[in-house]
């Protein structure tokens, strides 16, 4: 009896050692120190963030009463998150992606802004931000836009200039043909324009489809009237854009081994741009950095076919939330305005969501393609509160235009299907 | 405590954490899932959130043309194809394995642990590799046949559809054949070497030696084999969804992935949950199967 009494008392203790483990990181009473201690989640690759960790252990030596661990849960999984706060528990200051922001901003997961805004405002404005729109719902602000990013044409000049292009496509027509023209004067041996052509369900076909939707005056969905969403493209424009896609592999502007490759990340463009094999994709800037350190200042960027049209172009990008659940309201909304200014993006490699702080930057010149398309770019706020999400709206549209160009389906066939998918997803 | 009490209570005390850990780990998830199969609920909000939605979800699974694409190929490709290959495969390298020859040669120690690699990866690992091995552009499988001069250029074979299913169950097959190969040569060891004798001296070549005495002697082996592997099969997620995604469009779609698809990309916890429940249903009619045979050996003096 003594020994089981030993064991229930062993076996007591562990379980009461692991639920100190996965208390809540936000209590600043635990420890024995008297300060607040912070956790802020980000979910980008730990080696992207290396400048962000600076900037993080700057605030800490600067601030010795709220002490900031941050954690990196990589890749992006919202859904651990709304677990966790809805649970009581999570990380004080969660990064969120702008289109997730929407699914919770809800009371129970995080906490609304607006009075931690008023009693200790920001230096610069919350309307100078970009992309407010994703994060303000039903007249509260749920997180602060915090980093600003979009896709834009990366390319090879000398790659160009072999095939007897003056400068980069600024149509999707140019692009199409100047790509084919890069193909076929180098006997297959560079790619005209390398994308993701997989139809994996967070493909990144989906952007430059969506831009060519875009360019030409259309949307996947529209809000006719308040709560009534429709798909706001026909049926002849949605075949029209399938058939300009799939004729990038039909013509060989894209090689077919594309057809396999689902990231705008993956070696394969990456490592393209790099040597020399693709003359031109479409990335994000973190992305850019990579292929612009491998390449040895090879390649630069110009904005997107039509991407200086207003709205032709997304703006994504990372907000800061402030969980519900957290003991230290006002110290996390310090630290968040801390992370949104001058200071942290001096070390942090991206894009401010401020405009104002992004002229203060230095950006290389090669990056100025970002620059340029940044303010014409608008956000998927567009599809934000349609019974459909985006990441389905994703998934839909990229099986279709794979269906097409693997022969499954014809350009209207998969058109009707994705209108059909449309219609469904949107009865709810 | 009086002694009698105490001995009365001590096999409930001593099943009771088993029985806790069954009900909170197994019983507790299986009842609300099937409760949740009649609600709408997303990630993002607490159980108490749940709206019933009746039959709903189970109507909207059933009118969607997709769900029977993805039971065909949950049943035909998935399964019955992987399945098949691997018990034909697997005899084929347990009988190499347990021959004369290896065993001559030293080499059979060798053999048998270069047939484990495969099982030693985790199936993460092993699909990026096969996807590396099969890339259009650099992977060795169409360096080698361009190489070769078999082709002119790359085969996309995880993106064709005339080569996408088999791509996928060639990476099956390759993962999960040691499991059959190391279960059929216990097989194998277990038949009486007598038997051998007997049918040798009734003058029965290899071929009839093993039609006549291998394969009865295997059969409750082949039994347990089939049931095992249908049933872990049939409910995988990360062979399609890691190789293919589901696609081309939705051609390599099953059941599993469409399970995902449902609960965590559009966010309705209640359809895929529906979808798991057709799919238990399934697959209960194997487990029963399965338990019955397993009873029965044991029976069996």
């Amino acid at each position: 009896m003594k020994r089981i009494s030993t064991t229930v008392a062993a076996a007591l203790a562990t379980t009461v050692a692991l639920t100190g483990c996965g208390g809540s990181s936000g209590d600043s009473s635990g420890g024995g120190s008297s300060g607040a201690q912070l956790v802020f989640r980000q979910f980008d690759p730990a080696n992207e963030v290396q400048g962000l960790q600076e900037a993080v252990d700057r605030w800490n030596s600067e601030n010795p009463d709220v002490q900031v661990e941050m954690q990196t849960l990589s890749p992006n999984n919202i859904q651990q998150f709304a677990r966790e706060a809805n649970s009581g528990s999570g990380p004080d200051i969660q990064q969120l992606g702008f289109v997730d922001v929407s699914f919770v901003a809800d009371p129970g997961i995080l906490l609304p802004l607006d009075d931690l805004m008023a009693s200790s405002p920001m230096e610069s404005g919350p309307d100078e931000l970009l992309a407010t729109d994703m994060v303000e719902f039903d007249d509260q602000t749920w997180a602060l836009p915090w980093t600003a990013d979009t896709m834009a044409l990366v390319y090879r000049p000398d790659a160009l200039e072999q095939a007897g292009l003056d400068g980069p496509p600024t149509t999707w027509e140019e692009l199409a043909s100047d790509a084919e023209a890069i193909s076929s004067s180098s006997d297959g041996q560079t790619a005209g324009f390398c994308f993701a052509g997989a139809g994996a369900a967070t493909g990144a076909q989906w952007f430059a489809i969506n831009y060519y939707i875009w360019a030409n005056g259309g949307n996947l969905v529209e809000e006719a009237a308040p709560g009534d969403w429709q798909p706001g493209i026909s049926e002849a424009d949605l075949a029209s854009a399938i058939d300009y896609f799939a004729g990038l592999f039909e013509s060989g502007a894209t090689p077919e081994s594309y057809l396999t490759v689902a990231d705008y990340s993956d070696p394969s463009i990456v490592n393209g741009l790099s040597s020399g094999s693709c003359a031109m994709s479409y990335e994000p800037p973190q992305t850019f950095d990579l292929i612009d350190g491998q390449a040895g200042g090879s390649v630069t960027t110009a904005p997107m076919p039509d991407g200086l049209t207003d709205g032709s172009t997304h703006l994504g990008g990372r907000a800061l939330g402030i969980n519900a659940n957290t003991e230290n309201p006002e110290e996390a909304w310090e630290f968040v305005k801390y992370l949104a200014s001058e200071t942290t993006f001096e070390s942090y490699d991206q894009y401010p969501a401020s405009p104002s702080t992004l002229e203060a930057l230095d950006v290389p010149e090669s990056q100025q393609g970002f620059v340029e398309q940044l303010p014409h770019s608008r956000s998927f706020a567009r599809y934000i509160g349609s019974p459909m999400t985006v990441a389905s709206l994703q998934q839909l549209v990229n099986q279709q235009f794979s269906a097409v160009y693997s022969g499954q389906a014809t350009s209207q066939a998969a058109a009707r299907a994705i209108l059909d998918g449309l219609e469904s997803g949107l009865q709810g | 405590m009086t002694t009698t009490v105490r001995r009365r209570a001590q096999p409930y005390a001593l099943t009771a954490p088993a029985l806790a850990v069954i009900g909170v780990l197994f019983v507790f998830p299986a009842v609300y899932n099937v409760v949740l199969a009649f609600q709408r609920l997303s990630p993002f909000e607490s159980p108490g959130d749940a709206v019933w939605v009746g039959f709903a979800n189970f109507s909207a699974l059933f009118r969607d043309p997709q769900t029977r694409t993805s039971a065909v190929n949950t049943v035909l490709w998935l399964t019955a194809t992987t399945v098949v290959l691997r018990l034909v495969l697997g005899m084929g390298l347990a009988l190499l394995l347990q021959s004369r020859v290896l065993g001559r040669w030293g080499l059979r120690g060798v053999a048998r642990t270069l047939v484990l690699v495969p099982w030693m990866l985790p199936p993460v690992v092993a699909v990026a590799s096969w996807r590396w091995l099969l890339d259009a552009n650099s992977g060795v499988v169409n360096q080698v046949l361009v190489g070769l001069g078999l082709v002119d250029r790359g085969i996309p074979f995880l993106a064709s559809t005339d080569t996408v299913w088999w791509s996928v169950v060639a990476i099956i097959v390759w993962r999960e054949l040691p499991f059959v190969v190391i279960v059929l040569m216990a097989g194998l060891q277990s038949i009486p070497q007598e038997q051998y004798e007997a049918a040798s001296l009734d003058a029965a070549g290899r071929l009839q030696s093993f039609w006549y005495v291998t394969v009865p002697n295997l059969r409750p082996v082949i039994t347990v084999i089939v049931l095992v592997t249908v049933i872990q099969t049939f409910n995988n997620f990360v062979y399609v969804w890691l190789t293919t995604g589901g696609g081309p469009g939705t051609y390599t779609q099953v059941l599993a992935t469409q399970l995902y698809s449902a609960a965590f990309i559009a966010n309705d916890l209640g359809r895929g949950a529906a979808i798991g429940i057709v799919m238990t249903c399934v697959m209960a009619v194997f487990a029963v199967i399965y338990l019955r045979v397993s009873n029965e050996r044991e029976e069996t003096p």
